[in-house]
């Protein structure tokens, strides 16, 4: 069971990383590595307060261990300690709270995956300038999204009109994403991490062709959006 | 040895965001390093004038917040090296930050910029007390309007109440015709009521709204009289003894400002 090694629990502020006592260090330091490699854009650019639970680490392994998550998952590890009140916590029987939040940060640290069939949220009128639309699933929008206006979506973004906003479609980071809309004209389009914007000499497109925006190696392509007529 | 300028106007839509964008784009043509921030956070503006609203990933709240570093913020202009924008957010208000704050994030600056001009919002609460929590100096705009001069009277008196000494006056969207026939509030009438000293005097110009809307500053055009004007109160800025246009004479107003700017020289 290697996801028992190493495991992250959220608890207020902090990011309490629960490491298995039996295991040796090279091992959990291994584990570690892998679980910030598939999950550590989640943290990124995020200050943490890091405390440990289970093995004990001398001072050489404790900076090694706070090195490995500024550089995986290009967060800042504000303070790198033992967890102090985790006996008292563990005493007062109340698990009932950290499993949830545990829970809850688990299901984070994936990605959405409900591209094809998932929560998904509908908002009808337009996305004004200002307005954040933004929703652990996917979105569809029944109007337009203005300049300044926002649609941030774990899972696929259709707008049922013209999109001039800002845009963020598999903003947990799933590249499977899609931004579809009648009329495809972001102030900036953003798939998981990768971010595009239209060119600077770009003639604003007139009428309505539908388009549809996906990730491929990283670029972001958009294609006509036309029924397939088999 | 770096400077923090805002400027500010209490009165909104007389070009607070226009003024910001030209006199930095002028600072940052004359040679100094120059940053740019808006503080209109909720109905930001200033990288629409300046052609980066489609730059911007992170900005001023995701920085005062530390979601992250200062640098990741700083837009580099697109025409002009040295020259750098920090995006207000808008999706926020103006709570987001706290003046304590930008004090804190001007520190940072100072060390890499010699100007850092700070777009005030409109009004004089939450935003106008962040934006001028860090200034040195202070730009304060006015149209030859009692309203706007008005609400001028009463930011300079904000100013002077918050330690900011001697602020500088920038009269916009003058009309020298309208002047002439004695309908619009002349250069002399402001300084009567102000009593603050010029830095510039701006004419009213149909290509700042072409320009605004292109996301060029006018700064850049050289047949653009605003723009000239704007070339004039970034030399102020920076020190220069430069004559003030004067709009008295009997000439056209093409004519002044040749003679003014010595292309009439022959």
């Amino acid at each position: 069971m290697e996801e028992s090694i190493v495991s992250f629990k959220a608890k207020g502020n902090e990011l309490i990383l629960v490491m298995r006592e039996e295991d040796d260090f090279d091992k959990i330091l291994e584990s570690l590595g892998r679980k910030l490699d598939s999950s550590g854009r989640f943290f990124k650019g995020a200050s943490l307060d890091v405390r440990y639970r289970g093995k004990k680490l001398n001072g050489e392994q404790e900076r090694i261990i706070s090195k490995m998550i500024e550089e995986k998952a290009s967060a800042e590890v504000a303070s790198f300690k033992e967890d102090e009140d985790h006996q008292e916590q563990e005493s007062s029987g109340d698990h009932e709270e950290p499993d949830r939040t545990r829970d809850k940060l688990r299901m984070r640290l994936l990605y959405f995956r409900g591209l094809e069939e998932g929560m998904t949220k509908f908002y009808r009128g337009t996305v004004r300038s200002g307005t954040l639309v933004s929703y652990e699933g996917n979105v569809v929008i029944l109007g337009d999204v203005n300049p300044g206006g926002e649609v941030v979506a774990a899972g696929n973004v259709v707008v049922m009109g013209s999109l001039r906003g800002l845009v963020h479609a598999g903003a947990d980071g799933n590249k499977e994403a899609i931004v579809a809309a009648l009329s495809l004209q972001p102030t900036q389009l953003r798939i998981a991490d990768v971010i595009t914007r239209p060119p600077d000499s770009g003639q604003p497109k007139q009428g309505f062709l539908p388009e549809i925006a996906f990730v491929k190696d990283d670029m972001v392509y958009i294609e006509t959006f036309l029924p397939q007529h088999k | 040895m770096s400077e923090v300028i805002v400027i500010t106007s209490g009165k909104g839509g007389v070009g607070k965001t226009t003024s910001t964008a030209n006199i930095g784009t002028g600072l940052a043509l004359s040679g100094s390093k120059t940053v740019l921030i808006d503080t209109d956070i909720g109905l930001r503006n200033l990288d629409v004038v300046m052609g980066l609203e489609n730059r911007i990933v992170y900005d001023l709240v995701d920085v005062v917040e530390g979601n992250c570093r200062v640098k990741q913020a700083l837009i580099k202009d697109k025409r002009f090296d040295g020259l750098y924008l920090i995006p207000a957010a808008q999706t926020r208000d103006k709570s987001a930050v706290k003046p304590e704050q930008m004090i804190k994030l001007c520190e940072e600056l100072r060390e890499e910029f010699d100007y850092i001009l700070i777009d005030c919002p409109a009004g004089i609460e939450q935003g106008f007390k962040n934006a001028i929590a860090a200034a040195d100096r202070a730009i304060v705009v006015t149209t030859p309007e009692v309203s706007a001069v008005r609400d001028a009277d009463r930011i300079i008196g904000l100013l002077e109440a918050n330690e900011i000494r001697n602020p500088k006056l920038l009269i916009n969207r003058l009309r020298a015709d309208m002047v002439k026939r004695g309908d619009m509030m002349s250069i002399d009438d402001i300084i009567d009521i102000l009593a603050i000293g010029l830095i510039g005097v701006v004419p009213d110009d149909e290509k700042i709204v072409v320009s605004t809307n292109r996301g060029e500053p006018a700064i850049c055009d050289s047949k653009s009289l605003a723009g000239q004007a704007f070339r004039n109160v970034v030399r102020r800025i920076k020190g220069e003894e430069v004559p003030f246009m004067t709009f008295t004479d009997d000439q056209g107003l093409v004519m002044k400002l040749k003679k003014l700017f010595g292309l009439k020289a022959n």
